[in-house]
């Protein structure tokens, strides 16, 4: 078994784990950790496969800010008392089916599109992405920009709406 | 084979925590997992080689795109979350049944 494989597998096992703690745990703190175990683990994917760039603004965006974001507003709607505060959950065999079910005609469905390995790794740096974002992608560039704009102006409306 | 098992696995996970959380924060954690898999399977594509447009740094200016998308996502959720929380005193979609215009 080879190194690449072997921390394949073990960031695979890290965002799994996670995913699985941020979808089942019934304490919010706890629900918090796994969620960011998961995107800890998606940023190392980053920079296992080359993305170096892309794996640092996935920890300073998502780990930074989200998850941070996400942390603050826990605390600010679970206020509980008494003990620590708990999320329920109902599952039932409908949503079994249909999670398990996109899972199958997914994975069908774009078995023979995905290659089985990814060795080739991304080859492109800041560079390249500087270059995309001031030529052929300025117009996505400037709309996220726009996006972002927006986004400030609506959170602030919507959190100032509840003062009138 | 196995990046498409464990992004899609993990897109359904998300999935299947949104149908089953009955919290809003935690359903906004659920999407994050299914976001966060999907830049992974976008990224993985590119890695294994599969071609993404005619730019080399197509795929990273997409995937920053993403990040952008998900971060603005996650700023308006958690800002509607504590408005709910305001002015209904829970964040359970079950008690949050009623919506006026």
């Amino acid at each position: 078994m080879s190194l690449e494989s072997v921390i394949f597998a073990v960031l695979g096992i890290v965002a799994v784990s996670g995913g699985i703690v941020t979808v089942f745990a019934r304490d919010v703190s706890r629900m918090a950790m796994g969620l960011g175990a998961f995107l800890v683990a998606v940023a190392g994917f980053f920079v296992y496969w080359g993305a170096t760039f892309l794996g640092i603004v996935q920890l300073f965006v998502y780990i930074g800010g989200v998850l941070v974001l996400m942390i603050f507003a826990i605390m600010l709607v679970h206020r509980s008392p008494d003990g620590s505060p708990t999320i329920e959950s109902r599952h039932d065999v409908a949503a079994i089916a249909v999670a398990g079910g996109l899972f199958f005609m997914v994975v069908t469905a774009l078995r023979g599109v995905v290659p089985d390995s990814v060795d080739q790794g991304i080859t492109s740096g800041p560079a390249e992405l500087n270059e995309a974002f001031l030529g052929p992608m300025l117009t996505h560039f400037e709309m996220g920009g726009v996006l972002l704009l927006a986004v400030l102006v609506a959170v602030v409306v919507i959190l100032g709406g509840d003062e009138r | 084979m196995s990046l498409l098992v464990i992004t899609i696995g993990l897109f359904s996970l998300g999935l299947y925590g949104i149908l089953i959380r009955r919290d809003l924060v935690a359903i906004l954690a659920s999407i994050e997992v299914m976001l966060g898999s999907a830049t992974l399977l976008l990224v993985g594509l590119a890695a294994a080689g599969t071609p993404m447009g005619t730019h080399e740094g197509a795929v990273e200016a997409t995937g920053v795109m993403v990040i952008v998308l998900a971060a603005a996502e996650a700023a308006i959720g958690l800002a509607l979350v504590i408005s709910v929380a305001r002015r209904f005193k829970t964040t359970r979609v079950d008690e949050l049944a009623e919506v006026k215009g």
